[in-house]
């Protein structure tokens, strides 16, 4: 009897103890940014999670989903983490316009905060000195990389959806560039089509029609070895549904993760036990692609990568105060994103003088 | 009594709105120091651009969604003045000297243009700022680089024409703002300059109204026709109306950036007119008749409003985006509203006139 109180006890403390690890609250206060779920699930998910994990410790706040006009809130938002003393970081994904000149204003009155922006979409050369570390996935490298996973995939002609508002983004405008390079090396074509603006008058209905109609009209002329690569999170799940109907090839999304618009165009119902749980969603993905007879056409990153921004912006933002991380030394960088979240990425420096980092994961193959 | 109501009745609009921005004050449970620095801070960056409005709306040509072309103006302006390397309050100067033609010039077009669309300004404004904003894209986008030479790789894309979508403005930043500011508190800082600015500018306003020419443009406000007949040039004083509200948008796009400190290449405008337009109206004005107190409130309550609703949504739902949700809700729900009481006490003053009328 004795012996078996004592296991229990033994059972309780060691499970208390992970108990613990798991939901721990820390001796200062983080601020977290995300977006609501109209505009991206996944960094929302991935923010509720960061606050359950470190209980009474994130404040999660949300900018507005009109950010690009109502640019002055999405600045108090940040600022405002600035006001509370216990705050010692904020972490920003995504990094929408008016995350610098928030950045600024907060180290103007704050200096002692560390600022972590995930995707951001102001200029790298603006936004890179004013954050401590900045990660977006590696637009540089995931040119070459989606033209040759298209050519592997089977694919002659590789369709290119933009806008000129988002190809005055120098990251997606050198994406372009490096896509357009290797496809050529590959013997590729690549197709530029012009979509309508969300932002524009049309609003996001109006890309996500255009995308619908756009997809059976090219698979007519093209035939159905073609790959659809889009340049805006809204085009995805329109996009998805329209290349497996037309059966034509999608390598990746903007933002690569298996969260971002598969579950959507497949009716995949995720259970709230399996909410941000990647093999459950990669297997229920696979078998729906299976099921429509789709398999070799269809494929994402296995790390659903704006999670993973969020997650680890909160994890180095706590071991950079807490152990001293240093965000200039890559390697840690790389080290402690894989122990945050257990997803390998690799990482790459895109500006000498700020931590703007590029990331690239491995592709799955539906 | 008769007469407290009456004062109520006048100014439902705003006080209805005071009310919401008191209630959302109370439920965000915000720092007062933020909520200072915010509302200083909007209060300084908003106010010129929504006072710009008001000249046009005394001329009868109702609220002019067209400012965006004098936002636009500001902005070719700072562009220029980023790519030759103007700092300073100099350089912020000189930026708004060469906003001013360009100003000039847009504000012309705009007005021959509303000229011929007499009657329908506010929908013709509206659409000449899409229009207006789709040529801005393809001069910045695609012009530069091929047509027009510039090569600054700090403001172009490295791999083909066109600006990249963000401009530092780090020379140019605080430049009107941080002439002298004023400590108050821990973070607040009230850039005295720039409130000094909009004083004049409506110290301005309100001394034109007493020229000639500013009375000129009561009457053609009152009626264009009676004015065309007493032998104002209608035409005329309708463009200069435009000008002088386009020019003094840029410059108040001017104010605003050298605030914020970072542009936005393609978007920083887009704003603009829709919300100078919301912050007029919620003051209390209507397409008719819109005063400079008008503006100064409206611009402090709605940014009141912008500032705490975020927070007063989390704090009501305990939910991060249900508390967005409602703010957008909120927000804009009652702005829709206060334009329906404008209707409907423009509605009820006409009949309190017919009524007046038939007793006398």
């Amino acid at each position: 009897m004795k012996r078996r109180l004592s296991v229990a006890l033994a059972l309780l403390l060691v499970f208390g103890l992970i108990g613990v690890a798991q939901a721990q609250a820390l001796p200062f206060k983080i601020g977290l940014i995300t977006g609501t779920v109209s505009q991206g699930e996944e960094e929302y998910q991935a923010a509720l999670k960061m606050v359950a994990r470190y209980p009474g410790s994130i404040t999660h706040v949300t900018y507005p989903d009109n950010f690009m006009n109502e640019q002055e809130t999405v600045i108090g938002q940040i600022v405002q983490f600035a006001m509370d003393p216990e705050v010692k970081a904020i972490v920003v994904c995504q990094a929408v316009p008016g995350t610098t000149a928030a950045f600024k204003t907060v180290r103007d009155i704050r200096p002692d905060i560390v600022l972590i922006a995930g995707v951001p979409h102001e200029d790298p050369a603006v936004i890179g000195p004013v954050a401590d570390i900045a990660m977006e996935t590696d637009q540089l490298r995931r040119g070459p990389a989606i033209a040759q996973l298209a050519a592997e995939m089977g694919a002659k002609k590789i369709l290119h959806y933009s806008f000129p508002r988002h190809m005055s983004m120098e990251l997606l405008a050198v994406r372009f560039q490096n896509m357009k390079e290797e496809a050529e090396r590959l013997g590729l074509e690549v197709i530029e089509v012009t979509a309508p603006d969300p932002m524009g008058d049309a609003g996001l209905p109006g890309t996500q029609q255009f995308i619908l109609e756009d997809i059976p009209r090219q698979a007519a002329i093209h035939g159905t070895d073609i790959a659809f690569f889009g340049t805006n999170c809204g085009m995805m799940e329109p996009a998805i549904r329209a290349s497996l109907e037309a059966g034509i090839i999608f390598p990746e999304q903007c933002c690569p993760s298996p969260f971002h618009g598969y579950p959507g165009a497949l009716g995949i119902e995720v259970p709230e036990e399996y909410k941000g749980d990647v093999p459950y969603i990669l297997e229920q993905i696979k078998a729906k692609v299976a099921e429509m007879g789709r398999s070799g056409r269809m494929a994402t990153w296995v790390a659903p990568v704006n999670m993973v921004f969020v997650e680890a912006g909160v994890d180095l933002a706590i071991r950079h105060i807490q152990e001293g991380l240093d965000f200039s030394d890559m390697a840690a960088v790389e080290e402690a994103i894989y122990e945050a979240t257990g997803v390998r990425m690799s990482l790459n420096r895109y500006l000498d003088d700020s931590n703007f980092y590029l990331v690239l994961a491995e592709s799955i193959i539906f | 009594m008769n007469q407290v109501k009456r004062l109520v009745a006048r100014n439902a609009v705003p006080l209805l709105f005071a009310v919401v921005c008191l209630l959302g004050v109370y439920f965000a449970k915000m720092p007062g120091q933020f909520l200072l620095m915010e509302i200083v801070n909007r209060v300084a960056r908003n106010s010129f651009l929504v006072l710009s409005l008001i000249i046009p709306v005394a001329a009868g040509m109702g609220l002019n969604f067209g400012i965006v072309l004098g936002a636009l103006a500001g902005q070719i302006a700072l562009i220029l003045a980023t790519h030759w390397e103007w700092a300073g309050t100099g350089g912020f100067l000189l930026t708004a000297l060469m906003a001013t033609p360009l100003a000039v010039l847009f504000g012309f077009l705009a007005g021959t243009l509303l000229n011929k669309a007499k009657g329908r300004e506010m929908i013709t404004g509206m659409v000449m700022g899409f229009f207006a904003n789709g040529l801005y894209q393809f001069v910045f986008l695609f012009l530069v680089g091929t047509l027009i030479p510039f090569d600054n790789p700090r403001l172009r894309i490295s791999t083909g024409p066109g600006l990249r979508n963000t401009i530092d403005l780090f020379r140019l930043k605080g430049a009107l703002d941080g002439l002298w500011q004023i400590q108050a508190g821990l973070f607040v800082r009230i850039p005295v300059v720039t409130f000094l600015v909009i004083a004049a500018l409506a110290v301005a306003i309100w001394a034109f109204f007493r020229t000639k020419l500013g009375q000129e443009f009561r009457a053609i406000g009152q009626d264009r026709h009676i004015a065309g007949v007493a032998g104002i040039n209608v035409d005329r004083n309708r463009i200069l109306a435009i000008i002088f509200s386009t020019v003094l948008a840029a410059w108040g796009q001017l104010i605003f950036l050298q605030n914020i400190g970072t542009l936005n290449t393609y978007n920083s405008h887009e704003q603009v007119g829709t919300f100078a337009i919301a912050a007029l109206l919620i003051g209390g004005a209507s397409v008719t008749k819109a005063t400079i107190a008008q503006a100064l409130t409206g611009t402090l309550l709605f940014h009141l409003l912008f500032a705490v609703s975020p927070r007063a949504g989390q704090t009501i739902f305990g939910s991060a985006q249900v508390g967005e949700y409602f703010r957008v809700f909120v927000a804009y729900g009652i702005i829709a509203i206060s334009l329906a009481l404008h209707a409907w006490q423009t509605r009820s003053a006409a009949k309190a006139r017919l009524e007046e009328d038939a007793s006398a």
